[in-house]
């Protein structure tokens, strides 16, 4: 999955001063950076809404899987409204309902519960990752 | 549908419907069936739950509980704080919403109907309704708690 459109865009949410927010992010660096770095593409929220043209190419051309740290979504809407599809959207408050054990505190510095609860996350979107690869494969696309 | 009273400060709206009763610390009472039952619904308001985050989980005393006012009737754990939460009167608790168990993002996103807490069957509501603020001053009261907030901030 060298070529960029066959890359999955990883957009986290840019929340400011929330762990939840920390949470998201530290789980696409760890799909971006140690679990899916062929297949993966990180994209900096911030710079679809400044509406950066490799920002916004990369999510039109790519489907994106979106883990937003509150209810207000903003990194699925900001792909939706970039011209993008969400192939999957996540948030952080879902993990830990379901890992209620994995408290995340903690800002600038998760704490290990959060650091967890991160990884958890990543190895989910790395499944999601391997079956949108499955998948385009299955359709014929130019993904082995 | 109640109707509502609303403020916004800043990019929030916080409303207050004016068919119910409320305490200080943002509880709200409903009267379920003033064709003489002393049953009353319960919940937390909208500034409340904005004020405190998303939910993750709540935990409500069981049926059978009984409460004086003031006693702790649930814990709310959101991604912000840990928030227990006093009976804004005294009573037994007869239901609990059972719904808040798989989504307890019903008390985000409606805070008045479908995310409501608990029943509690009042010894006598005429004597507790008499401890509880009515729309206009439970307004008043959340619109200085909005204004600390923000000089705090």
């Amino acid at each position: 999955m060298s070529d960029d459109k066959n890359r999955v865009a990883i957009v986290p949410c840019s929340g400011i001063g929330k762990p939840f927010g920390s949470v998201s992010r530290e789980a696409a660096y760890e799909v971006c950076e140690n679990l899916r770095p062929d297949d993966t593409r990180l994209v900096a929220l911030s710079k679809l809404v400044l509406g950066e043209s490799t920002a916004c190419a990369t999510v039109a051309h790519c489907p994106a899987i979106t883990i937003d740290g509150c209810k207000l979504m903003c990194a699925a809407r900001m792909v939706k409204q970039s011209g993008g599809t969400v192939a999957r959207e996540l948030t952080v408050l879902d993990a830990y309902r379901e890992h209620r054990d994995l408290k995340p505190e903690g800002i600038a510095e998760l704490n290990e519960a959060g650091l967890k609860l991160a990884r958890v996350l990543a190895e989910e979107i790395a499944e999601t990752v391997a079956e949108i690869g499955r998948s385009k494969a299955g359709k014929g696309g130019s993904h082995a | 549908m109640p109707e509502y009273l609303e403020t916004t400060v800043d990019k929030f709206t916080f409303r207050v419907a004016t068919d119910r009763l409320y305490s200080p610390e943002g509880v709200w009472v409903f009267w379920v069936q003033p064709e003489g039952s002393d049953r009353v619904r319960i919940g937390l308001t909208d500034y409340l739950q904005q004020h405190s985050g998303d939910v993750a989980f709540v935990s409500v005393k069981l049926p059978g509980t009984k409460l004086a006012a003031g006693d702790e009737l649930a814990e709310l754990e959101t991604i912000k704080m840990n928030l227990s939460l006093p009976a804004p009167v005294s009573g037994t608790v007869v239901e609990v919403n059972p719904a808040l168990e798989l989504n307890p993002e019903l008390v985000n996103q409606d805070p008045y109907d479908k995310g409501w807490l608990a029943v509690l069957e009042t010894a006598s509501w005429e004597a507790e309704r008499a401890k509880l603020l009515d729309p206009r001053a439970y307004f008043s009261v959340m619109q200085s708690q909005v204004e600390q907030e923000l000089k705090q901030s």
